[in-house]
């Protein structure tokens, strides 16, 4: 398989791929590669943290050996919060060093459309390792998994929603976002199947719990059909309809391929998932595609937050000293991972930027990894000063991001790059003419200088 | 004007050299003698208990919900014989006295919901509660109405959804000076020397240098512009005070940017609200009679106007732990000059008609207010920004 198209499809179904990776798969075939990444990615590891102190307070409750006070409710609060800051720093960790990459990334894209918050980590880890468990495999499966989560019902109300008093907000959401999109259902579509799901709750564990007194199991008419539906035969139905597998697809080709749709893709994508509805073989039908590797597709996406933070540790590995700069970072940046805008998720592509994120995105890889300085050395010269200005960088900003780059292993990963290949491995679209020009012009001090400078870069941004 | 547009001709600031000269002499007619009008909002979150804010102090139901959190009618600040300020709100009542407030009572939306999340999500998206949009009204505003990226400015280091629009966004900055830094990085500057690059058009690499070269521009416009100005007036130390001071600074500077966004958190009080929500309220009206005393003392009060807001207000009946919990409909305060309607806009909501939760029923739709300010102070179509159309109020 050429480079350029292993690291065209590393940089969607990952986050980037190293010198010595890269070198050892360009021997093998697209089939070999691309059937060894499924097969990685077989495996499911679910997402772990110690949250042994917050279940044991909550089994003490449950056996009724202590009370939920307001002492205990601030502990259990304040011990929430710093749990769920723990679970996002090992998400990133997860996504930066897993061999399951395409599982993960498909985490990641699953965790923006089903999207969900919950303060409570124990059912928001659950609803996370579902995500990931779910994410290569039976998409009916999985949104009946998303339908029961403690999580989901919590965030979007099916626990309030009653015989007697229905709540259309899991129905309403089910169909907009989850499985249809806009303007394929109607207001009667919707008010049915929300008296489908009524008495879907769970207990203090999180485990799912049918209220069955609480479950109206009067006839229901959803698109057209009348029966004495559940919730499973709801989602039976949905995903009867193409336009489920369309939407679906749509969605995965803005995220994985390009943000602009192609039509004829998106229907050759959704005619292979609605045969069985299974997310591998859709995937494996898209990245095996010839169009996946069109050059319009390559190096044509914007990186959300996430994939720039783990993009970059994947080339210099940057440990936090303050784990918590790593959020402060993603909020700046505008994607706290487990921290969505609302149900709608976050909009991507060229939402991401705006002049914030923009001045932030091109200065962040000399801050973080070279005491905010981008060398400007003219060809032939020396700045005598570069040390004295790192020195007095490392004043000014070095409170702000406390941060430990591993230089050693990107010299060792980048030893036998060739300086004039090293673009092609830093960007994944070619430099403009000026930024190429001014390029030109620069002295290139050390490989570690110029992947700061090539960091530094608007191109730096794409995938 | 669409983003494109503006880009290029921000960019290509030159371009403004083929303008006829009688066109530009009436731009700045337009621009600095008619006024320049700007909207400040406050975001108090966490829900005020809209009910100790503004007091029925009169009304016995009051009193029978809270019987340990009423406030007790000698400590409050009498408006008339019936309503109310809670007491360390006194510099509020100095800016009622000279008809600078206009106090909007029963202000939510229908089906309300309880979740301060949520609920400020349609505050700042201005849908309906079943509605979830990517966008916020003011970003709408600007992807409307916006000339550039600091037509609007949070006073925050990031953006609330509320400053996000579909295409556009607002900037966000409390430190002029740190951000112009940030971008002056003379790198920056000269990879994007030859402005005509093929590149620029390019989907999204093109609108990645376009946002750089827009960023740069307006982070030394802000910076340059407010910086002429240094406030003398003594605002609360914290950091709403400062959030304020900032924001004195930015108009007085005769900045070029239509609405400033401010918050003041802390107002979730389950438990032992009194002295908390009398800090926040006192930290907030002194706040604010500083930034008025600032904007006068350097003419800008007339073309200001302050819309203070908080996601929902707060159940009528105490809970167990002399705090309140969440409830639905609340007041909204506005504060200007030339108020058509000056003190109470409306009675206050009925104690005994409640909902199914013990919670007021809202009458004003907040969206009305929105709609008021955008056609009547930012004189633009409200229907473009709220996707629907909503009868203005009459209060300015």
């Amino acid at each position: 398989m050429k480079t350029k198209h292993i690291q065209h499809l590393y940089r969607r179904i990952g986050f980037g791929i190293l010198p010595a990776t890269l070198n050892k798969l360009s021997k093998k075939s697209e089939k070999a590669i691309i059937n060894e990444m499924f097969e990685s990615s077989k495996k499911f590891t679910p997402l772990e943290i110690d949250i042994s102190e917050l279940t044991a307070i909550y089994s003490s409750i449950i056996k009724k050996e202590s009370t939920l006070d307001s002492e205990t409710r601030k502990k259990l609060q304040q011990l929430g919060r710093k749990k769920q800051i723990e679970f996002n720093i090992a998400w990133v960790d997860r996504l930066t060093n897993t061999p399951e990459i395409l599982r993960e990334k498909m985490t990641l894209f699953w965790a923006n459309h089903f999207v969900c918050e919950d303060s409570t980590i124990s059912y928001i880890k659950n609803f996370n390792n579902t995500l990931r468990k779910h994410a290569l495999g039976d998409f009916r499966a999985f949104v009946n998994a998303v339908s029961k989560e403690a999580s989901m019902t919590k965030y979007l109300n099916t626990k309030q929603n009653k015989k007697q008093k229905p709540n259309e907000n899991f129905a309403r959401e089910l169909m907009e976002l989850f499985t249809l999109g806009v303007g394929y259902y109607s207001e009667e579509d919707i008010k049915e199947s929300a008296k489908a799901f009524t008495g879907y709750s769970h207990n203090l564990k999180g485990d799912f719990v049918f209220r069955k007194a609480r479950h109206d199991d009067g006839e229901k008419t959803f698109f057209g059909k009348t029966g004495n539906f559940s919730g499973e035969d709801i989602i039976d139905i949905i995903l009867e309809q193409k336009q489920c597998a369309k939407y679906i697809c749509g969605k995965i080709y803005r995220y994985f391929v390009n943000d602009l749709i192609d039509e004829n893709h998106v229907n050759e994508m959704a005619n292979v998932f609605y045969k069985d509805y299974n997310i591998e073989n859709v995937m494996r039908y898209m990245l095996t595609s010839g169009w996946f590797y069109n050059d319009q597709n390559i190096g044509s996406k914007i990186k959300s937050p996430i994939e720039f933070i783990v993009g970059l540790k994947t080339i210099v590995p940057t440990d936090f000293k303050n784990p918590k700069q790593l959020l402060y970072i993603q909020k700046l940046l505008g994607q706290i991972l487990l921290n969505p805008p609302n149900v709608a998720g976050w909009k991507g592509g060229k939402s991401w930027i705006d002049s914030n994120t923009i001045v932030l995105r091109l200065k962040l890889p000399s801050l973080l990894l070279n005491n905010a300085y981008i060398s400007k050395e003219k060809l032939g010269e020396v700045d005598e000063y570069a040390q004295a200005k790192k020195e007095a960088f490392k004043k000014k900003y070095g409170k702000r991001f406390k941060t430990v780059a591993n230089w050693e292993y990107f010299n060792t990963q980048f030893k036998n790059v060739a300086i004039s290949d090293f673009q092609k491995h830093v960007l994944a679209c070619e430099v403009s003419e000026s930024a190429k020009a001014y390029l030109q012009s620069l002295e290139k001090v050390s490989k570690k200088e110029y992947c700061v400078q090539l960091m530094s870069l608007p191109e730096y941004q794409m995938c | 004007m669409d983003r494109r547009k503006f880009l290029k001709q921000s960019s290509l600031a030159s371009s403004l050299f083929f303008v006829p000269s009688f066109v530009r002499a009436f731009e700045e007619v337009a621009s600095s003698k008619l006024g320049y009008k700007r909207l400040v909002i406050i975001q108090l979150s966490g829900g005020n208990d809209g009910l100790n804010t503004v007091i029925p102090y009169r009304n016995d139901v009051y009193y029978k919900a809270r019987p340990t959190l009423g406030i007790p009618q000698k400590d409050i600040i009498k408006l008339n014989d019936e309503v109310g300020l809670n007491s360390s709100l006194k510099p509020l009542k100095r800016l009622y006295d000279k008809g600078y407030l206009s106090i909007i009572n029963n202000v939510g939306y229908p089906n309300p919901i309880r979740s301060h999340f949520r609920s400020m999500d349609i505050w700042q998206t201005a849908t309906d509660a079943n509605t979830y949009s990517q966008s916020g009204w003011i970003g709408r505003y600007l992807d409307h109405y916006g000339k550039q990226p600091h037509s609007a400015i949070e006073v925050d280091e990031s953006l609330s959804l509320a400053m996000k629009g579909e295409q556009f966004n607002a900037i966000a900055t409390q430190d002029a000076k740190a951000f112009y830094n940030l971008s002056k990085d003379p790198y920056f500057k000269n990879i994007h020397k030859h402005k005509n690059d093929a590149h620029l058009s390019e989907h999204n690499l093109g609108y990645l240098y376009k946002s750089m070269i827009a960023a740069e521009s307006s982070a030394k416009y802000i910076f340059e512009t407010s910086k002429t100005v240094t406030s003398k007036k003594e605002y609360p130390n914290n950091k709403f005070g400062k959030q304020m001071k900032t924001t004195a600074q930015f108009i007085n500077s005769r900045i070029e940017t239509k609405v400033f966004y401010t918050s003041l958190g802390g107002f979730d009080t389950h438990v032992n609200q009194l002295n908390t929500q009398k800090r926040l309220l006192s930290n907030y009206a002194e706040s604010v009679e500083a930034f008025v005393e600032d904007l006068k003392d350097n003419n800008t009060f007339k073309d200001t106007l302050i819309l203070t807001f908080s996601e929902f207000g707060r159940r009528v009946k105490q809970n167990a732990s002399i705090g309140t919990d969440h409830g639905t409909a609340n007041n909204v305060f506005i504060i200007g000059e030339n108020l058509k309607k000056q003190g109470l806009y409306n009675t206050m909501a009925s104690l005994s008609d409640l909902d199914d939760n013990g919670d007021l029923k809202f009458e004003i739709d907040f969206r009305t207010i929105y709609a008021t300010v955008l056609d009547k102070w930012l004189e633009v179509d409200n229907k473009k920004v709220l996707n629907t159309s909503f009868n203005p109020l009459d209060f300015i």
